[in-house]
Order: C-alpha cells, then structure tokens, then sequence
C-alpha cells in the first residue's frame, strides 16, 4: 500500500489493527479520541473487541483479563487517565501479562490542560505503580515510526509477557504526516503462549495468572525473575538515534516532538556556523546509556530538551557518568518550545563557555 | 464568491488552513470557528493574524480559552446570516458532529443563494480515498444539515510530498464525484512552495496555500 495522511491518533490505532490487536478496552480523554472512536468504527469492522468501559480502572483491568486469556490487547489514554491505569499495570507486570498502552501526554498534574506535554516521563520509566517493575517504553517522534514501533511493540510486549508504554505527546497524537501502514517491522522470535488461561484444559494444567506471593521467598523469587527480564532489555534492547554527530561541538538530548524541533534548532545553528548534534532516546526504558558512549570526542556540552521542568535529567546525568556539563532548557503546561529559544539556549552554551 | 461560504470536509482534509488563507486573500469580514471536534490546529489560535487583517473571529463564548475543550459557540455565529452586508467563512469541524453545530444558525437563511457549502477533499485521507466515499461523506453532510453541498475543493496533499501528478489523481477522482452531483470543483489548492513548479491547468480557481497554524518543524 502506498502512503496516506492521516492524523496521529488514528495512524496509531491502525497500526493495532495491523500488528494483529484483538481488543481494545478505554475510556475517553482528550487529546487522544480519537484513538477509540476510530476504533469503535474499525475493531468491529475487521471482527475484534471494542469497549468504552466506565472508567479507566475498569479498562486496564478488562486489558488484564483479556491478555490473560490471550488477547493482543490495548489501551490508550493520556496522562490523567494513565496515571489511573498505574494499579492495573502494575497487576500485568506482577502477573507477566503481554499489553499495549499508548500514553498521549498532556501537561499535569492533576487534570492539568489539554494542550502536550512530556511531564510523565518519571512515571513512565519508573514503573508508574508500586512494586519492582519496568514498561519496555518507546518515544517515537513521526507518525511513521510510531505507527512501525506499534506494531512492533505488540512483539515486544508478548516476548517479554510485560506491558509495553507508547509515549507519545499530544502534539504526535493530533498531527497529520503522510505514513505507510504496511512497512516490514522486525519480528520478535515468540513462543506459543502456553500460559494462557483461556479455558482450554485439553493436555495441560490448570494455568493460574496471579501477582499475589503470600510467601516472601517465592516472591523474591519472582522479583528476581522479573528483574532477568528488565536487565535484558537495558542489554540487549537499548534504542537510540544520533542525529548529525559529526564534528559537533555540542549535542542536544530529546525525544518525541521536542526532537522534531531540535531538527529544525540544528539547521538554523549551521547556518550560524554551529555544529550541533541530536541525542535521540528512543526507548526511555531501557534508557540508551548506550548513545552517551557513542558520542563523538568532539562533543563538549550537553543540552536537554524537555517538555517537562527537566524530568529526563537524572537519566541524562547517571549516563553521561559526569563527563560533559549538562545544560537544561524545557518549557511546560503546554507550550511548546519554538526552534529558536533552543538555538538561543545553544548559543549560550557556546558562547558563555570556553572549552580546551 | 459567494457571501458566506461553509468549509466541510473530513477532519484533516484542510479544512482550517483553507478557511485562513480564504478569510486573508479574500478579505472577509467574519471567521466563524465552529469546530468543537479538534483540541488543536484550529483556526482560532491565529486571533492575532485575524485582527492584522481586519478579520473578526468568532469561536468559543469564552475566548481566548484555547486549552478549555469545552464545545462552546458565539452566539455571534449568527450574525452573517441576519446582516446581509457581512461576508463570512464558517469553519467546521470534522466529523458528523462537526457538522451538526451548524444547524443552530440555518433557520435565519434569508437566501440558500448567497451561501456555498464546500466539501474539502484530501483523498490521501482514507475516509475520502474513492468516489464511493467521498459521495457517502457528502451525503452524510447533506442528511445532517439539510443543506446541499454546492461545490467541491480538491486539496490533494501529503503535505511535503505532494507531487503535481498526486493534485491531478484527485481531480481526476473529485470529476467523477463534480459530474454524479452536478457540483463545480471551485477551488484547487497548492501550497506555496509548490506553486511556481505546477504547470498543471487545474480546475476551479487556484488557491495558493500558507501553512499558518501547521508551525515550520511539523
């Protein structure tokens, strides 16, 4: 199929439908609506489950039913309604159950505004819930990709039986770009789901999907288990891109929309003379570690771009291991950052400093 | 031109830019943002670029409240259709909903020939690949308003990676959909950068696009 416009919301909720998704269960919260209400027209067109359940807390734990018997299952909300789903999710990961979750951020706390923001990224990387667990978490910047990590995400999420976080802002979620719904994405090598508790009894045991230890040294067992799975990701699983490294003097980190801007920051600084680099994550756990080690010598300033007062910033400074000075510009509560305030930043950076 | 011209068309068929950059090169005294459908990318966050050229904007009953997601009209929305010597653009909004918002107003028409009901049609949008859908669209249109569309616009775009073969693709598909209704193609739009390169004698009155609420990074 060749390529057609479509809105970031509806991409994404199509890419579900071509990785296989066999229900979906939400509730409604702006600025991701139109996720469902594609949806509730499209799941029942290609024979699939769509429900608007009656709250959030109802719609993660219908997620958790129904990946429990096996579904591909999603869910979708933004930030407010994420934050609802935390129990549930952590229930999946406690329970080992393969789900999709697409945040579409929006500024917070609280009810906060509509308008997109990138201030869950602590709740996001750190579990989101209680107890001892990790979301596999992408952040991808363009519709393509997120419509491609979608679809792969799907994978991911059955290979590690964990759920897997798409972190979007609202801006990826409103947006039209041009995308190809059909590109190859890479397939997980994944294994019958033998664990299911689907109601089949013929040649098997009963299954029991459950995330309650009564006795400790079975659940350090299980934690110890499940933190097999999360250092295997920080090994193995690591996703990143350098943008323009080459010669550059100073490297801006950022994901998602604010990364799209940097893009532009970046060709504006050439112009001035500045070579300017991108660090993008595009997983923000397992966070790439990898890229800080992979940057050019040349490299002698990091700046984080956020759309949050700085929450990616531990990160950033736990992997730079405090080789580079680490500078910081976000905006929040909905305003986007323009091209130019991140240039001005940058020349503050390279100005204000000497380096040698 | 017509005096009042309503903007239809699927959400993200273009609906929006068009009515800006019609409302501008026109010189159109009112902008009636009806769309309660979108959160963002409506034509309400360019109040500035409006009141430069002395273009009133109608929107929400609270203005200026961009982040408030509540689906509130002016009642001001009303007031071309009883003054006959205002001009008007009315934006709506995507979406059979969208759409519905204008009825409110349709019952102080003095004359269904001072007004044009245009489709916008992208058919790199799925909703409105194909003739067949793109008839189902307007007819949709069409039941909820009562109101017939008047006239078509082919906005044929994958925004950078338009080609002038992808506007002539569209044309060829919305003459179809022209002769079925008996409708005109009015307008084809091009965006500006494109438009010098497109030799192409499109149908209707070229309109010459400027992104203003789509910012430069998207």
């Amino acid at each position: 199929m060749s390529k057609v416009l479509m809105k970031g919301n509806e991409a994404m909720a199509l890419a579900a439908i071509k990785a296989g998704c066999e229900a979906f269960y939400g509730y409604p919260i702006t600025p991701q609506n139109e996720l469902p209400e594609y949806l509730s027209k499209h799941m029942a067109l290609h024979g699939r489950v769509f429900v608007q359940a009656e709250s959030e807390v109802a719609a993660i734990n219908m997620v958790y039913g129904a990946a429990g018997a096996g579904a591909r299952v999603l869910t979708s909300s933004s930030s407010p309604g994420i934050a609802l789903k935390q129990e549930g999710i952590s229930y999946m990961a406690g329970a080992e159950l393969p789900a999709v979750i697409i945040n579409v951020m929006r500024g917070g706390p609280g009810l906060g505004g509509i308008q997109p923001s990138q201030a869950d990224y602590k709740q996001i990387t750190r579990g989101g819930g209680n107890g001892d667990y990790y979301l596999y978490a992408l952040a991808p910047e363009t519709l393509q990709e997120a419509v491609d990590l979608i679809k792969e995400a799907f994978d991911i999420a059955d290979y590690y039986r964990n759920p897997v976080m798409i972190a979007v802002d609202g801006l990826i979620g409103q947006m039209m770009e041009p995308v190809d719904l059909d590109r190859e994405v890479p397939k997980w090598d994944l294994t019958p789901k033998t664990w299911v508790a689907d109601g089949n009894r013929k040649n098997r045991e009963r299954n029991v999907i459950n995330s309650l230890y009564l006795d400790p040294n079975d659940l350090e067992n299980h934690n110890l288990h499940l933190k097999e799975k999360f250092d295997d990701m920080r090994k193995n699983h690591q996703r990143y891109e350098l943008v323009n490294m080459k010669n550059a003097e100073i490297a801006i980190v950022a994901y998602g929309s604010v990364s799209r801007i940097a893009r532009t920051a970046i060709e504006i600084l050439a112009e001035q003379g500045i070579k300017c680099g991108i660090l993008r994550p595009i997983t923000l756990f397992p966070y790439p570690k990898k890229a800080f080690h992979a940057l050019p010598k040349t490299v002698k300033d990091l700046l984080v771009v956020e759309m949050s007062t700085g929450q990616m910033l531990e990160d950033v400074k736990l992997s730079n291991e405090c080789h580079l000075p680490v500078h910081f510009f976000g905006r929040v509560g909905g305003i986007i950052p323009e091209a130019q305030e991140i240039v001005d930043k940058v020349l503050e950076i390279v100005g204000g400093e000497k380096h040698e | 031109m017509r005096r009042i011209t309503i903007i239809s068309g699927h959400y993200g068929s273009g609906k929006s830019e068009i009515s800006a950059n019609l409302a501008i090169q026109k010189k159109i005294d009112y902008l009636v943002d009806l769309d309660i459908i979108n959160p963002y990318f409506r034509t309400r966050s360019l109040d500035k670029l409006f009141e430069k050229n002395n273009i009133h904007l109608v929107e929400s009953t609270v203005k200026g409240m961009l982040g408030s997601d509540l689906p509130y009209v002016s009642g001001e929305g009303v007031i071309p259709f009883v003054n006959p010597n205002i001009t008007a653009i009315y934006d709506l909004g995507g979406t059979e909903n969208g759409v519905r918002v204008l009825i409110q107003f349709l019952d102080r028409v003095k004359d269904i020939n001072e007004i044009d009901f245009l489709c916008t049609v992208n058919i790199f949008r799925p909703e409105t690949s194909d003739v067949k859908s793109i008839l189902q669209t307007i007819s949709m249109y069409e039941a909820v308003t009562q109101l017939k569309i008047t006239g078509l616009i082919n906005n044929t775009n994958l925004i950078k990676e338009t080609t002038e073969e992808d506007i002539i693709r569209g044309e060829e598909i919305l003459k179809e959909v022209s002769k079925k209704l008996n409708i005109p193609i009015l307008y084809t739009v091009v965006e500006e950068n494109n438009n010098q390169s497109y030799k192409y004698i499109f149908l209707g009155e070229r309109l010459v696009l400027t992104r203003y609420i789509a910012k430069r990074w998207l």
